[in-house]
């Protein structure tokens, strides 16, 4: 993928996110009806559950890309692993401090460690150790190749995540969209949460195509310098 | 990458825009107290930090173009 075509992906990702986050915030707070029994407070959950599935989907990317990176070793594909590692810390961080300023208001408490809460901050604490091991190896190369098993491993935590409320007893809500029987949510719900994560998606989509395209013209930029350096020449 | 910076600044104050919105919503609710203002206040801190995060992360990249544009111009 060239530059410009990351450009131009990010362009339209970003203006299509922010349009999308303009509409989900007016369905969110003048158009979906209120919760009978939490009232308000419920409307967290529009950008709660959105963050979480974003999140998963950045480190469904990592591992993804990070697995590839160990087997064929081309180097885009751990710039893609880092950049969308970066995006799913900060939406686990979004999940992670939306979901106490609702639990204080449903629950009574800002944080009780039952398995879904607890998992979900080990994941957080997992990719943070991605960057911890990268940054801590003196061979560049063998960082970033610990760091994709890392990336690898933190993923299977995701499934384990999602089925914790229903193998565990749980104080945490069980799924409401990803059922058997089909989504239990009001219709009107439905169409907000799906707009609202449209809109995280393609915000996120933007952010990492643009974080993404930095990091491959630096480390081009680096090589390039290097190479003049050693006066070996340039590599084009 | 000022129209990155210029994005993000829009962002922020849409998100103003959403406390605002928050706010016409939990005083014009029927029954609206003291209860119901705090709720807002919850809703508005957690729209307001997911925002000001991705905020952080959009301009945590502008800066890193920015180095790469000076660079360059070197």
């Amino acid at each position: 993928m060239s530059l410009k075509t990351i450009r131009w992906g990010a362009g339209i990702a970003g203006v299509l996110g922010v349009g999308l986050a303009l509409l989900f915030h007016w369905q969110v707070f003048f158009w979906v009806p209120t919760e009978a029994s939490m009232g308000i407070v419920q409307r967290i959950f529009y950008v709660h559950v959105p963050a979480a599935w974003v999140g998963f989907f950045a480190f469904f990317i990592v591992a993804l890309c990070s697995a590839v990176y160990l087997w064929l070793g081309e180097e885009r594909l751990d710039i893609a692993a880092v950049s969308a590692a970066e995006g799913g810390i900060l939406f686990t961080t979004i999940v992670l401090i939306s979901g106490p300023l609702w639990a204080k208001l449903a629950w009574g408490t800002w944080w009780t460690w039952e398995p879904r809460l607890t998992l979900t901050l080990l994941l957080w604490f997992i990719y943070v150790g991605y960057f911890l091991v990268r940054s801590s190896s003196e061979n560049e190369r063998t960082g970033r190749r610990l760091a994709a098993v890392v990336g690898i491993v933190g993923a299977l935590n995701i499934p384990l995540i999602h089925m914790s409320v229903l193998w565990f007893r749980s104080l945490h809500p069980q799924p409401v969209v990803l059922r058997t029987d089909g989504p239990s949510l009001h219709p009107d719900m439905l169409v907000t949460l799906m707009t609202a994560l449209a809109s995280f998606t393609l915000v996120f989509l933007a952010i990492f195509l643009v974080r993404y395209g930095a990091e491959r013209l630096e480390r081009e930029l680096r090589a390039h310098d290097s190479a003049r350096e050693s006066g070996k020449g340039v590599p084009v | 990458m000022t129209r990155v910076v210029a994005s993000g600044l829009a962002l922020f104050v849409f998100m103003l825009l959403v406390g605002g919105a928050t706010e016409a919503v939990a005083q014009t609710a029927p029954g609206a107290s003291a209860a119901s203002m705090r709720h807002f206040w919850h809703v508005f801190a957690a729209y307001a930090v997911a925002w000001l995060l991705i905020l952080g992360w959009l301009f945590s990249v502008a800066r890193r173009i920015g180095r790469l544009e000076r660079r360059l111009d070197r």
